[in-house]
């Protein structure tokens, strides 16, 4: 039995909940008590011991009731009476099976073929019809076709015998049946390498060629990515100035040892939480990239709260409000719909930026410009990009394009990049990731 | 073999509602595992939906002292774990100054003086001084207890991790007297709002339970256990009501405990049926934000109809 709990947990791993060998042996335990008997009391306890979260708790869910349906309806079919023929004269194995076993032996005999032909190593959709035929083989479906080819031979007359068609439509049956099995255990152990598989491509991939009809998906990638790098740096932390003594504080903690220094106090400082401002470019050139960057800037409005997002393409508007009250898309075709398109002007933008918000910039800010800073011959302004400079804390350029094109054409990024802490070439959602890790990191 | 643990089940569901606690029966098996692994629950939620009254209730139902301890950020050991008495130690050191010409009156030689204070007992660090705080009383207390460690989502990471040590081994080093084991294991709950998320090193020690907002259903339930006084048919009214405002995007939505004010506040006005009115001008005691008030203002006279849809329909039959 516990064969089945760690097939179960393998297949909960595999939809993206994380169950720790301990947990494993708490569930374990709790099966003990509770047995495989009732099924909601059984859902119900696993539910309280493997998944962590409300997400996982829904992924639970629905992972436990395709995983224990297979053993539901094998319960059910053992009531039916096997329609088996007496007096059979067949010789292989898999044609008595078929002709006296009940279902769940049926059953049981492609759950075991499947075991031996490693089922569970199935990854791709590609690969069923595969696995089908080599559980078919397993069971030894070859002796049995030959054995009704041999039948059909002997029976010199036009209609085959009874016996002969039987075995057809139980064959028949036997084939579908496997390709459901094969199907159900892609769901559990399948599906989930090749989604895995997709989302490595889609980070490596670079930003502009990800298909628009891809876009939900990689919300969710972008989202979990976001929450994940909101979550490891929203923490107001903590720096402890080893060495210096807090006069004040060892004095008020010692007063009842009568004055006595017991117990030292050291000074400390807390760190606050980055205070980020950024400016994505949405213009004609970046038209590509843009839907991908205001993605990443929503999902960061969604996690981190002291952020403010900007967008222009001449000229610049705040969204940040659109941001947090809207749905993704909404907001985005908002966005777009408001600023985008035009062509750029980045003077303009940085004369815009400054007179809405420069009191805003302070020394704990960090600004950051998404854009491939081609201004189309404009006036650059740098002078605007180094007052920025000069009174933030930090300001980061990330580039989606490559490297080798910059300062082509009408991309002024040298100029600008003079006032930049850093410059990133960020074209991939792997390089996104990491350039806002390393943001965030160095922001506080 | 499935027979036991849901009999248990429905026995703590029912003593619970004793005591006024009507929990689904999600909570009442995390409540049965808890005491049957005697492992700690990590229960989560959004706030109002009865975190900190189930651990209240438990201890009430299995008569053990509730402990509490209420976390938040700069909570120390020296708050949750234990604490030395300094000044009864100080004064000991000068009792011991005069006790100690005695133990030495006559000792000849370095040596031998120090071999004398060797030989003395010495109670310096010892459990006449040390002052328990929560998590050590929990763990002391030998009729067992229910600990219930609030809101820990509040307190640094640090302190989760002095947690690891007394949730998995219900044991506390002290450094100057050595391992501290319980004797009686106690039920431990800890509570969490998300504020934050709790590291995994923990949510690994504990079960996990998720309140969620109630169902209609069993809303009206435990409206009924905490405002016995109310009216059928106006509590009915009040929970469908409360359930199609859960439905709105609100800043912070109703949840329980505003179901329960606002039901005291009905009854207090001596209504007996909820009206556009009524409903508006009590919005306060349910929503904590003006700007939610804004939004179901505006929605009132659609919820008090579908609220009177269902008894209404009926009443015609």
């Amino acid at each position: 039995m516990e064969r089945v709990l760690t097939d179960f947990v393998k297949a909960l791993r595999n939809a993206n909940v994380r169950v720790s060998p301990a947990e494993t042996l708490d569930a374990m335990e709790v099966i003990d008590r509770v047995g495989y008997g009732n099924k909601k009391l059984l859902k119900r306890t696993l539910s309280i011991v493997l998944p962590k979260t409300p997400e996982e708790k829904d992924k639970f869910s629905s992972c436990f009731d395709d995983f224990f349906t297979d053993e539901i309806k094998t319960l059910k079919v053992i009531d039916l009476p096997s329609q088996d023929q007496e007096g059979s004269e067949s010789n292989s194995d898999l044609a008595n099976t078929l002709l006296e076993g009940s279902q769940a032996e049926i059953m049981l005999a492609i759950a075991d073929a499947g075991e031996k032909s490693e089922i569970r190593e199935i990854k791709y959709f590609t690969q069923r019809s595969v696995f089908t035929r080599r559980i078919l083989e397993q069971m030894g479906v070859g002796k049995l076709e030959d054995e009704i080819m041999l039948m059909g031979q002997q029976n010199d007359g036009d209609v085959p015998s009874d016996l002969e068609q039987q075995l057809r439509s139980h064959l028949t049956g036997l084939r579908e049946r496997v390709s459901d099995f094969v199907q159900q255990q892609f769901l559990l152990h399948g599906d989930v390498s090749g989604e895995q598989l997709r989302e490595q491509v889609f980070k490596s991939m670079n930003m502009a060629q990800i298909d628009r009809s891809y876009l939900h998906e990689v919300h969710s990638l972008v989202r979990r990515m976001a929450k994940k790098l909101a979550n490891m740096h929203s923490r107001r932390r903590k720096n402890f100035r080893r060495g210096k003594l807090d006069i004040r504080k060892t004095l008020r903690d010692n007063w009842v040892n009568q004055g006595i220094l017991f117990n030292l106090k050291w000074s400390y400082k807390k760190l606050d939480r980055p205070k980020i401002l950024v400016i994505c470019d949405v213009s004609g050139s970046v038209g590509a990239y843009a839907r991908f960057m205001l993605m990443f800037l929503f999902s960061l409005t969604e996690v981190v709260s002291k952020i403010r997002a900007f967008v222009f393409s001449s000229n610049l508007g705040e969204v940040t409000q659109d941001f947090k009250d809207a749905q993704l898309e909404p907001a985005i075709e908002k966005a777009l719909q408001k600023h985008g398109g035009g062509s750029t002007d980045y003077g303009q933008a940085l004369s815009d930026f400054i007179s809405i918000c420069l009191d805003d910039i302070d020394k704990k800010t960090t600004v950051v410009i998404l854009g491939d800073a081609r201004n189309n011959f404009g006036p650059e302004k740098t002078h605007l990009m180094k007052l920025i400079f000069e009174r933030a804390k930090q300001v980061y350029w990330l580039n989606p394009e490559g490297k080798y094109r910059w300062n082509t054409g009408d991309s002024v990024m040298t100029n600008y990049s003079a006032y930049c802490t850093k410059v990133f070439q960020c074209g991939s959602i792997d390089q996104l990731e990491r350039v806002i890790a390393t943001l965030l990191r160095t922001a506080i | 073999m499935s027979e036991g643990p849901e009999k248990a089940i429905k026995e703590i569901t029912k003593g619970f509602s004793k005591h006024g606690y009507i929990c689904s029966k999600q909570i009442a098996t995390a409540v049965y595992l808890a005491s049957q692994l005697e492992k700690p629950i990590l229960i989560e939620g959004p706030p109002g939906v009865g975190k900190t009254e189930l651990a209240n209730t438990a201890a009430l139902h299995f008569e053990k002292e509730i402990i509490r301890l209420q976390c938040y950020e700069g909570l120390d050991e020296s708050k949750a774990l234990y604490e030395w008495r300094y000044g009864k130690q100080l004064l000991y050191t000068q009792i011991l100054k005069e006790q100690m010409q005695e133990v030495l009156e006559g000792a000849k030689g370095l040596k031998e003086s120090l071999n004398r204070l060797m030989d003395f007992e010495d109670i310096f660090f010892s459990e006449d001084f040390l002052e328990s705080r929560p998590l050590l009383q929990a763990l002391t207390n030998e009729d067992g207890a229910v600990l219930l460690i609030d809101e820990v989502d509040k307190a640094d990471e640090e302190f989760e991790a002095l947690l690891l040590e007394i949730l998995s081994e219900f044991q506390i080093s002290i450094p100057e007297l050595g391992v501290r084991k319980a004797t009686v294991k106690p039920l431990v709950m800890l509570t969490s709002n998300n504020s934050r998320e709790i590291g995994d090193a923990l949510k690994r020690r504990c079960l996990h339970l998720y309140i969620p907002f109630p169902e209609a259903k069993l809303e009206r339930q435990i409206i009924q256990a905490r405002v016995p006084e109310i009216k059928k048919s106006l509590q009915k009214q009040l929970v469908d009501f409360v359930q199609g405002i859960r439905e709105l995007d609100l800043k912070k939505h109703p949840a329980i405990s505003e179901t329960i004010d606002w039901a005291k506040t009905l009854i207090l006005l001596n209504s007996e049926e909820l009206d556009a009115e009524l409903a508006t001008n009590t919005l306060n005691v349910l929503l904590k934000h003006q700007q939610d008030i804004d939004v179901v203002a505006k929605e009132v006279p659609r919820l008090i109809s579908d609220s009177m849809g269902s008894p209404s329909g009926k009443s015609l039959n």
